[in-house]
C-alpha cells in the first residue's frame, strides 16, 4: 500500500520542535519590544503649529529653560509659555516672519495656541516637575538633548520601569542644583562621590511605592 | 439598665441593630451581612443575554485594539496672556461667602486654573470656623449642574438681556407714574446689606408696591417668638459649648435648623471629655423632646417622644415643674400631664436644669409657634441662661418686614397684582397646596422670574432670567453675629446669569449696573469712605482676602423679657385631636426645601436616620404602622383637607406614635434630569395656616408597592462589637471599657508585623549605599465617635474631593453605591425608643490588610507610610479584595459611571485624582493626593511636614472635629494623642487582627443616673449581627421603670 504521507513529513515534528521555541521567543521578544514605550513612544515628534526650534533658542541663543517653562521650580507642570512670552522678543525680532503668523494671530485674536504634547504620561500618573528639579535632576535626564532638537521629540521611554530605574538609584541623574537647566553639563569625574553627598545633603528618598505617583 | 452602677464585668454592650428587619432576624436582610455583594449585584444589566454580552465584548475588543494603533494626540493650550499670580498646576484659594437663606456661610474655595473645584469652610469666618456642612460641600456640583437655566426666556422663547431691559423699561415707566400700584416683589429671606439697601430703594421708588417673603422652611417662628417676649426683633444665638444641660424641644439644631455648622462645633465642644483624666471628665447632657426622629434626637442622652403639637404643653408642664421646684417663673401651679412624658422625667429634667442655672440651655425648633419660643426665652431668662449660654442678636440687613405668601396670593386673587417680580423663590413648587399659587399666578399679567433653573415657576412666568450661582456673583451677606462678608465670584457666569442684586437694582433703580459696582456702593456706606479712596480700597481688599470684614461683629443685644407666654401656653387648649393623624412637614436633611433637588450627590446621600436615598416617604412609628396595617415600601395615600399625595411607607424606630412625617424637597417637576420625579411633593398637602404640622391627616394604603433604595443594611458587618459606647459614669470607673469589651487570646498572625522604621526611607538600593536622614511618616486616623453627630458632611466632602460618582436609585438598590466613607447608623434598645449611634467607616488601612493577600495582580498593596494603596491601572476587577475585606469599604465600578457625564459636570472634578473607569475597585486613599502635595511642598522648602498640614477631606469638613489625621510616629500630633486615649479601639482588631490604622474613640453618653433609659415592655433583645458575642443578655436592660 502506498504511503499516504510523503517521507518528508516525518521531519515535521523535528522541525516544529526546533522552530516553535524560536517562534515563541520571537513572539515574546516582539511583544516585549514593539509593544513597549521604548518602541512606541521614543522618537515621537509631532508637527507643531509653529516650527519652533529648541536648537535655535536653547542651543544657539542659550536662553535658559526657565525663561519659557517658568513654573518648573514651583509647580507640578512646567508650562508651555503664554503667547505673550513669545511676543516679548518677537515684537522686535523677526516681526514679519510668515512662520510666526499663528503667534501673532493668537495674540491679536486672543485665541490660545494649540501645541501638541510630546511628553505625555497616562492620566493616572501624577508627575511633579518641581519635586525633581529642586532635587537636582537635570531637564536633560528625561527630555534628552533638547538644545539640539529642531523638532522636539521624545528620547526616553517614560515608562514606569524607566522611572523606577532612577527612583531606585537616583545618583547618576543628580547634578549640582545650579546645573539643572544646563543642557551641556556633563558629570565630572568622581560623580559617585558627589551623588552620595548630594543624596545625603538633600535628603533624597525617591518614592518607589505606588502612591508616590498614582493617586 | 446596668450601665452606671454595675460592677466590673457585669457591664455588657447593648445589642445594636441597623434595621427593624435585622432586629427581627428577617432572612431577607441576612444576605446583607453574610455576603459582600448583594444577590444580583454582579449580574449584567437586564435585557442583555449572555450571547449579546459576548458579541459586544468582541466588538469592543476589536475596536479597542484598532484604537490602540494610533497614539491619541493631546494638546497643550497655554494662556495668550497669563493672569497675574496664577501658576498652572498650583491651586489657588479664595475666600467668599455662600448666602444660604439668611445665613452667611464663609467659604474658602479651591480653584484650579480659574475653575473652582472644592469648597471648604473659612477658618476666619464666624459661621463656619473652617468646617462645612453637606450643603456647602455640595454647592460646587450645583455650579456645574448641566440643567441650569442657560438663556433668558420671554414667554418660553430664548431672548436677550437687552430685550428684557427694554421691555422692563416700558413696564417700569407706567409703574413709576402710579407709585408702584400693582407691583409686587416676592423674595427669599436674605441678610445682605446690598439687597437690604436695594429693597429700601425699591420701596422708595414704588411706595405702593407690595413686598412679600417666602421661604418654604423659615425661621420666622423663632424670630417672632423672641420679638414677642422682648419687644424688639431678636435672633437667638445659642452657645452650646457653655452649657452643661441642654434641652432641645422639637429642635434639630445638629441637622436642619439654621446655623448647623456652628451649632455642631459648639455642641461637640460641650461633649469633649478629658481622656487624660477620665475620672474628672465632665460633659454636657442633652435632653431632646421631639416627635420626628431627628439627627439631634439621635444624639440625645435622653430622648422624650412628644408630638410636635404637644411640645407647647410639654414646655408648660416643665415650667410648672420648675416653678414647683422653686424657680421664679410666672407659670401656673399645675399643668395637665403630657402624653408620653412621665412625671418622673419632668422632675429629673427640671431638677437638672435647676442644678445648672446659668449653665443650662433650652432651645426650641422652627416648627414650634412663636409662643413656644417666647416661653422658652422666659424659661432661659429665669434660669439665668440669657447672656451666658444663649445670647440674642439684633438681625441686621434683613428684608424689611413684608407680607406673607398667603397675603400676596390673596392680593393676586383679587386682581390687585399686575406685575410680579419673583427673586429666586420657586413658589409654584413650594407654596402650600391650599394657596393654589399657580392658579393665582395665571391671573397676573407680567410675571418676572429669576431662577437658577427653568423650574416650575419659570414655566409659568412671562419672563425668566437665569440666576447666577453664588460662586459666579458679587454680593454680600452678614453672619448671625453681624460679621459682614463679601461674596466674590470664582468664575464668570457660565450661562450669563444675573444675580438678584442686579435684577432688583434694575427694578428699583431702573438702570442696569454690575453687581460689583452695586456691592461697592453699599460698602462705601458701610465703611464710610468713597470707592477709590485709599482707606476704602485697602479695607475692601483685606475683606476680600480674609472673607470677613474685621471688627464688624456686634455685641449681643439686651433681651428684656416680658412674661406672659408661659401663662398663655398653659391656658391654650390642646390642639383638637379629632380624627386622623398628626402630620409633620420636615426639612429634608439632604435636599433641604428642594433647592438641591438636582444635585445627585445629595439625592444619593443616605438619610441620617432612615438611610433612604432618592426618595421621601411617609414616615411612621412602628406602633402606628401596625395600627394602620401598613408595612415598609407599601404605597399609601396621605391626605390633608382633601388634598393628597402618594408616598411609600417607611417605618422609623423612635418616632412619635399617631404621627406621619413627610419631608419636603422632593417631587420636583422642573428641577432637571436628576431631581425630576424623585419622591412626592409634600407642599401639596401643606396648609398656609399651619405650615409645619397639622392635625387630621389620613393614611390609606393603595395596595401597591414602591421599592425604596435604602442602605441601612448595606455593608453590614458580622456580629462583633463594631461600635462601642458607654455611659460617662462607666467611663470614669472603667476608662478602658472599649478595649475590655472583647476578650480574645493573644493575637497571632501568619504575616510579618509592620515595621514602622521603614517609613519614607529611601528604597533598599539607596539605603545600602547612603545614610539618608529623612522624615519618617506613618499616617493614621482616629475618629472620635463621641464627637461625631452623624451629619454626613464628610460623605459629601469625600465625594467632592475624590471624584466619586453618583450611581442612581437602581444601582443603590443593588448595593453599588460608591461612597468611600459611609455612616453606619445603629439602633439599640426597643423599637419605640431606641438609642442611636453613628459610626463613620472609611477604609481602615489595615497593617495586616486582608485585601492585599488575595489580589492576584498586586493592585492593592501597602506603601511604606502605611497606606493601603489601590492601583487602578493594575486592577482587573476580580473583586477578591472586596470579598476579603471585613469592613466592606471597597467599592467596585460595575459601570463606567462617568462615561455619560456631561462635560460641564466634569469641571467639578479634582484634577489631582484619577477618574476611575469600569471594572476597577476603589476605596478611601487617606486623600493621598493631599499627602503628596504636602510632602512635595515640604521637600521643596526642606522641612518636615508639620502636624495638621495634611488634612483629609472628611477631616477638614467635619464640623464636630471628630476626625484627626496625621503622623502617628509624631508623639505630639493630635492623632497620636487621640490614639493614646483609653477610649481608643480598632474595629474588629481583636478578632481578625488586621491592625487598622483608622481607629475609633468610643462613644460616651451622659444619661442622668436618676432616669433609666426607657425600654419597651416585652421588647425582645435583638439577636443582631452586630450585637457582640455576649450581648444578648444586655439589650434593653428592662429594669423597673416606665
Amino acid at each position: 500500500m502506498a504511503q499516504t504521507f510523503p517521507r518528508w513529513t516525518l521531519k515535521i515534528p523535528l522541525f516544529l520542535a526546533l522552530s516553535l521555541p524560536l517562534f515563541a521567543a520571537a513572539a515574546v521578544g516582539g511583544v516585549w519590544y514593539y509593544f513597549s514605550p521604548e518602541y512606541t513612544d521614543v522618537g515621537y515628534r509631532p508637527k507643531q503649529p509653529v516650527p519652533y526650534s529648541h536648537a535655535l533658542h536653547a542651543g544657539q541663543l542659550r536662553i535658559d529653560c526657565r525663561y519659557c517653562h517658568a513654573s518648573v521650580e514651583q509647580s507640578a507642570v512646567a508650562v508651555v509659555p503664554p503667547t505673550k512670552v513669545c511676543m516679548n522678543c518677537h515684537h522686535v525680532v523677526l516681526k514679519e516672519s510668515p512662520l510666526l503668523e499663528p503667534i501673532r494671530f493668537s495674540l491679536a485674536s486672543g485665541r490660545p495656541m494649540q501645541w501638541v504634547r510630546v511628553h505625555d504620561l497616562p492620566e493616572y500618573v501624577f508627575f511633579d516637575h518641581s519635586a525633581h528639579v529642586t532635587a537636582g535632576v537635570g531637564c536633560r535626564s528625561c527630555h534628552g538633548p533638547v538644545q539640539e532638537m529642531v523638532v522636539v521629540q521624545q528620547t526616553e521611554p517614560l515608562s514606569m520601569g524607566w522611572c523606577l530605574d532612577c527612583h531606585r538609584d537616583p545618583g547618576p541623574s543628580l547634578r549640582p542644583l545650579e546645573a539643572v537647566t544646563d543642557m551641556e553639563w556633563v558629570p565630572l569625574e568622581g560623580h559617585a562621590e558627589f551623588a552620595r553627598q548630594a543624596i545625603e545633603e538633600r535628603g533624597i528618598a525617591p518614592p518607589t511605592d505606588c502612591t508616590g505617583c498614582h493617586r | 439598665m446596668a450601665r452606671s452602677t454595675a460592677a466590673p464585668g457585669a457591664w455588657e454592650a447593648p445589642a445594636y441593630w441597623r434595621s427593624l428587619e435585622q432586629r427581627a432576624d428577617d432572612p431577607r436582610v441576612r444576605d446583607h451581612y453574610e455576603r459582600e455583594f448583594l444577590e444580583g449585584a454582579s449580574e449584567a444589566p437586564e435585557g442583555l443575554s449572555r450571547r449579546e454580552v459576548l458579541q459586544l465584548t468582541a466588538a469592543s475588543v476589536s475596536l479597542a485594539s484598532l484604537a490602540a494603533c494610533r497614539r491619541p494626540v493631546e494638546h497643550i493650550v497655554p494662556f495668550v496672556q497669563a493672569p497675574e499670580l496664577m501658576v498652572p498646576g498650583i491651586p489657588r484659594h479664595y475666600a467668599t461667602t455662600l448666602p444660604f437663606r439668611h445665613e452667611a456661610l464663609g467659604l474658602l474655595v479651591e480653584s484650579h486654573e480659574g475653575r473652582p473645584t472644592k469648597v471648604e469652610g473659612n477658618e476666619l469666618h464666624p459661621s463656619t470656623l473652617g468646617s462645612s456642612s453637606l450643603w456647602m460641600q455640595a454647592s460646587i456640583l450645583d455650579l456645574y449642574d448641566p440643567d441650569r437655566s442657560r438663556a433668558l426666556l420671554a414667554a418660553g422663547e430664548p431672548s436677550t438681556w437687552e430685550a428684557f431691559t427694554a421691555a422692563w423699561g416700558d413696564i417700569a415707566a407706567g409703574l413709576v407714574q402710579s407709585g408702584g400700584q400693582g407691583l409686587a416683589i416676592l423674595a427669599e429671606s436674605f441678610s445682605s446689606p446690598t439687597l437690604a439697601r436695594l429693597q429700601r430703594d425699591a420701596q422708595e421708588r414704588f411706595p405702593q408696591a407690595r413686598w412679600a417673603t417666602w421661604e418654604p422652611i423659615s425661621e420666622a417662628n423663632a424670630e417672632a417668638g423672641a420679638s414677642r417676649a422682648a419687644g424688639v426683633a431678636l435672633v437667638p444665638d445659642p452657645h452650646y459649648e457653655r452649657a452643661r444641660v441642654i434641652l432641645a424641644v422639637d429642635s434639630d439644631f445638629l441637622g436642619t435648623e439654621a446655623g448647623v455648622v456652628l451649632a455642631t462645633r459648639r455642641y461637640a465642644a460641650s461633649r469633649a471629655v478629658d481622656d487624660a483624666s477620665p475620672s474628672s471628665s465632665g460633659m454636657s447632657r442633652l435632653y431632646v423632646a421631639e416627635g420626628i426622629h431627628s439627627l439631634t434626637g439621635a444624639n440625645a442622652d435622653h430622648r422624650i417622644r412628644v408630638r410636635s403639637s404637644r411640645i407647647g404643653a410639654f414646655v408648660a408642664a416643665l415650667a410648672a415643674e420648675l416653678a414647683r421646684q422653686g424657680l421664679g417663673v410666672s407659670a401656673p401651679a399645675s399643668a395637665s400631664p403630657v402624653e408620653g412624658v412621665s412625671a418622673e422625667q419632668l422632675r429629673v429634667l427640671a431638677a437638672d436644669l435647676l442644678a445648672h442655672r446659668g449653665e443650662s440651655l433650652i432651645v426650641a425648633g422652627r416648627r414650634q409657634p412663636p409662643v413656644v419660643h417666647a416661653a422658652v426665652l422666659e424659661l432661659n431668662a429665669a434660669l439665668g441662661n440669657v447672656g451666658r449660654t444663649i445670647e440674642y442678636r439684633i438681625p441686621r440687613h434683613r428684608q424689611e418686614s413684608g407680607e406673607t405668601l398667603a397675603e400676596l396670593v390673596e392680593a393676586m386673587g383679587a386682581g390687585r397684582v399686575e406685575t410680579l417680580v419673583i427673586l429666586g423663590a420657586n413658589p409654584v413648587y413650594s407654596a402650600p397646596g391650599d394657596l393654589a399659587f399657580a392658579e393665582a399666578l395665571s391671573g397676573v399679567a407680567n410675571v418676572l422670574h429669576l431662577g437658577g433653573h427653568v423650574d416650575e415657576t419659570a414655566a409659568a412666568s412671562k419672563w425668566h432670567v437665569p440666576r447666577a450661582h453664588p460662586l459666579e456673583t458679587w454680593a454680600d451677606a452678614s453672619a448671625a453675629d453681624g460679621t459682614l462678608s463679601i461674596v466674590q465670584p470664582l468664575i464668570a457666569p457660565l450661562w450669563d446669569g444675573k444675580s438678584e442684586i442686579e435684577l432688583l437694582n434694575l427694578v428699583a433703580g431702573g438702570e442696569d449696573r454690575s453687581g460689583y459696582d452695586l456691592v461697592r456702593q453699599t460698602w462705601s456706606g458701610l465703611l464710610g469712605s468713597e470707592p477709590g479712596s485709599e482707606s476704602f480700597e485697602s479695607r475692601w481688599l483685606q475683606t476680600l482676602h480674609d472673607g470677613v470684614a474685621e471688627g464688624t461683629a456686634e455685641p449681643a443685644a439686651e433681651a428684656p423679657v416680658s412674661s406672659g407666654a408661659l401663662q398663655e401656653l398653659a391656658s391654650s387648649p390642646a390642639p383638637g385631636g379629632g380624627e386622623g393623624l398628626e402630620i409633620v412637614f420636615a426639612a429634608s436633611p439632604a435636599l433641604f426645601d428642594g433647592r438641591f433637588a438636582n444635585n445627585a450627590w445629595l439625592q444619593e446621600l443616605p438619610h441620617p436616620i432612615t438611610k433612604m436615598t432618592w426618595d421621601n416617604a411617609a414616615l411612621l412609628s412602628p406602633a402606628t404602622a401596625r395600627t394602620l396595617g401598613v408595612e415598609n415600601e407599601e404605597i399609601v395615600t396621605v391626605s390633608v383637607e382633601g388634598r393628597e399625595i402618594e408616598l411609600p411607607v417607611w417605618i422609623v424606630p423612635g418616632q412619635a406614635d399617631e404621627t406621619v412625617v413627610v419631608e419636603l424637597g422632593y417631587g420636583r417637576t422642573g428641577a432637571g434630569r436628576v431631581g425630576d420625579g424623585v419622591g412626592a411633593n409634600a407642599s401639596v398637602i401643606r396648609t398656609s395656616r399651619s405650615l409645619d404640622y397639622a392635625q387630621g391627616a389620613t393614611v390609606r394604603s393603595t395596595g401597591r408597592r414602591h421599592l425604596v433604595a435604602q442602605t441601612q443594611d448595606h455593608h453590614g458587618m458580622e456580629g462583633r462589637p463594631l461600635v462601642r459606647a458607654a455611659a460617662l459614669d462607666h467611663f470614669r470607673d472603667h476608662p478602658h471599657f472599649a478595649a475590655e469589651m472583647v476578650h480574645t487570646l493573644p493575637p497571632s498572625t501568619l504575616w510579618s508585623e509592620w515595621t514602622y522604621e521603614e517609613g519614607s526611607h529611601p528604597p533598599p538600593g539607596v539605603r545600602e549605599r547612603v545614610a539618608v536622614d529623612v522624615p519618617v511618616y506613618q499616617w493614621g486616623m482616629a475618629i472620635d465617635l463621641n464627637a461625631c453627630t452623624g451629619c454626613n458632611a464628610c460623605v459629601i466632602a469625600c465625594q467632592s474631593e475624590n471624584n466619586i460618582p453618583a450611581v442612581g436609585r437602581d444601582q443603590v438598590r443593588r448595593g453599588r453605591e460608591m461612597h468611600w466613607i459611609r455612616l453606619d447608623r445603629y439602633f439599640s434598645g426597643s423599637e419605640d425608643e431606641p438609642e442611636t449611634v453613628f459610626q463613620p467607616v472609611p477604609c481602615m488601612h489595615c497593617e495586616n490588610a486582608p485585601c492585599e493577600q488575595v489580589c492576584p495582580v498586586a493592585a492593592t498593596v501597602h506603601d511604606a507610610e502605611g497606606i493601603n494603596a489601590m492601583v487602578y491601572n493594575r486592577c482587573i476587577g476580580t473583586r477578591y479584595c472586596s470579598n476579603n475585606c471585613p469592613y466592606k469599604v471597597r467599592r467596585f465600578n460595575y459601570y463606567h459611571f462617568t462615561k455619560h457625564t456631561p462635560e460641564v459636570v466634569a469641571l467639578a472634578n479634582n484634577p489631582d485624582v484619577t477618574v476611575r473607569s469600569r471594572g476597577v475597585m476603589e476605596k478611601c486613599t487617606y486623600c493621598t493626593q493631599r499627602i503628596n502635595a504636602a510632602k512635595i511642598a515640604a521637600k521643596r522648602e526642606d522641612r518636615p511636614v508639620a502636624d495638621g498640614e495634611v488634612r483629609t477631606a472628611c477631616q477638614q469638613a467635619c464640623p464636630a472635629q471628630a476626625i484627626s489625621f496625621g503622623n502617628i510616629l509624631d508623639e505630639g500630633s493630635v492623632v497620636a494623642t487621640h490614639k493614646r486615649s483609653p477610649r481608643n479601639y480598632g474595629m474588629l482588631d481583636e478578632v481578625v487582627y488586621t491592625r487598622p490604622r483608622t481607629t475609633y474613640l468610643a462613644k460616651l453618653r451622659n444619661p442622668s443616673a436618676e432616669l433609666a433609659p426607657p425600654a419597651a415592655p416585652g421588647a425582645d433583645p435583638a439577636h443582631g449581627a452586630t450585637g457582640g458575642d455576649e450581648s444578648d443578655a444586655a439589650a434593653g436592660g428592662a429594669e423597673g421603670h416606665g
